[in-house]
């Protein structure tokens, strides 16, 4: 029982390390929170809700990503999109992510 | 209002300190509603209510949803919760002083006691300053939790891991620093201004011993005590000024500023304390009382008291200014 929970809270951590890049490498084009959410589980990384949204809003915050108010279905949703300091950062987050994987496939190798 | 409505404004309710709480309400709103139609059309039923309370029920309490959306949970942060501990000890410390030295004022001025009445002045004293701590630590409190709020995280950046250059020890001190004493008997001493005119007023006043027992003739009129208030700010404003100074060690742009705006704030109360009604307490009736019965005297007294009490303030504003332009001074040439 000790050891499932310790494995969740290690793989929940690990994942919560992964989701500003995701998220950053997901929103070339504008995406509303739940439709990101969506994009990333298709794509193999469950998220949970109540990290992405709060997330996206202080990626928003730090200048990374930007945010627009669109009426559709009846229903306005926020749409997120990355912004151009998001874009000049992006490319050094993904080198320095290579180079953590580089490093930990050797460690277990 | 639906069960949505209802569990977004229960969601809002945790986040009144929150800024964009509106925005994070209508974000969750539209999010809730996208996942309820997601999960109508897959499950081929209505969006009804039973299929409202199974997501939200998944979607989790809502003080809990609220928390993911709170960066700053805390009332005082760790960003400055040092600082607050370490001005709480000064106040705490000067509240006690200030209070102990005006029991021991009050058992020295009063008349022959037993020691029932010794005991029940002292124990009145004890709950003083155990009230003024009450007092001291809320109002500190909300001021840190202002500052919390409010304050750019740069002035209160934890540089814990700063790294410690030894190199530091050879320097000779820069002008800007400042000996450690300097804020601490200022903090202390705006403390005890702080106790005597708030809570022991009627320690303010002129001593004297008529028939073997000790009188005070009363110094501060009402209209002196119409601008408390003021000067309470002012005071606090000191503390602060001075609580920033213990912890940088040394004048900065920001500490500069803060002074300037605090000493022309009371640059404006000495200004109204001159022009408005005398703050004295003087009139030949209360002198008359005080034993002085000579009218001559009484009139030459009185008129001493008000020059020399315009005297004093108007030097109280010259230093004012004087700091003022110091500040100034220092903060264009040391920039």
């Amino acid at each position: 029982m000790a050891n499932t929970e310790s494995l969740e809270n290690v793989v929940l951590e690990l994942r919560r390390g992964v989701i500003v890049l995701a998220a950053l490498s997901q929103l070339g084009t504008a995406e509303y929170g739940y439709s990101l959410l969506k994009k990333l589980a298709d794509l193999g990384l469950d998220v949970d809700q109540g990290t992405l949204y709060p997330l996206l809003r202080r990626l928003e915050a730090q200048g990374l990503l930007e945010s627009v108010w669109k009426l559709e279905e009846a229903r306005p949703r926020r749409y997120y999109v990355i912004s151009t300091e998001g874009k000049k950062l992006l490319p050094k987050m993904k080198k320095e992510w290579a180079g953590i994987v580089s490093v930990m496939d050797k460690m277990l190798a | 209002m639906n069960l949505i409505d209802r569990y977004v404004a229960e969601v809002g309710k945790h986040l009144l300190l929150v800024k964009g709480r509106k925005d994070i309400e209508n974000e969750l709103r539209s999010t809730l509603e996208d996942m309820l139609e997601e999960r109508a059309k897959s499950a081929g039923t209505p969006a009804d209510e039973a299929l409202q309370l199974e997501m939200l029920k998944e979607y989790g309490a809502p003080y809990s949803v609220a928390e993911t959306y709170n960066p700053n949970p805390y009332l005082i942060g760790p960003r400055i919760f040092p600082f607050f501990i370490f001005i709480l000890k000064i106040v705490l410390a000067a509240v006690a002083l200030g209070l102990a030295i005006a029991t021991v004022v009050q058992v020295i001025s009063a008349p022959p006691m037993n020691a029932m009445e010794l005991l029940s002045i002292l124990g009145k004293g004890l709950l003083n300053i155990i009230s003024a701590w009450i007092g001291a630590f809320g109002n500190l409190a909300l001021i840190f939790a202002l500052i919390e709020r409010y304050a750019p995280a740069s002035e209160f950046k934890v540089d814990d891991k700063k790294e410690w250059d030894p190199a530091s020890l050879t320097k000779d001190p820069e002008p800007t620093e400042i000996k450690l004493w300097e804020p601490i008997l200022a903090i202390v001493m705006t403390f005890i201004a702080l106790s005597i005119f708030n809570f022991n007023p009627q320690l303010v006043g002129i001593y004297y011993l008529d028939k073997s027992e000790w009188h005070v003739l009363p110094l501060l009129s009402e209209a002196f005590f119409r601008w408390l208030p003021l000067m309470n700010i002012a005071w606090v404003a000191e503390i602060i000024l001075n609580g920033m100074l213990l912890r940088t060690g040394k004048w900065t742009t920001s500490t500069r500023l803060f002074s300037i705006a605090t000493k022309l704030f009371q640059v404006f109360i000495i200004a109204m304390l001159i022009s408005g009604p005398s703050i004295l307490a003087f009139t030949p009736e209360s002198l008359k009382t005080g034993g002085i019965t000579d009218p001559e005297a009484i009139q030459a007294l009185s008129q001493l008291a008000h020059t020399g009490l315009k005297i004093a303030l108007g030097l109280g504003i010259f230093g004012a200014v004087v700091e003022i332009i110091k500040s100034v001074y220092k903060m264009v040439t040391q920039k």
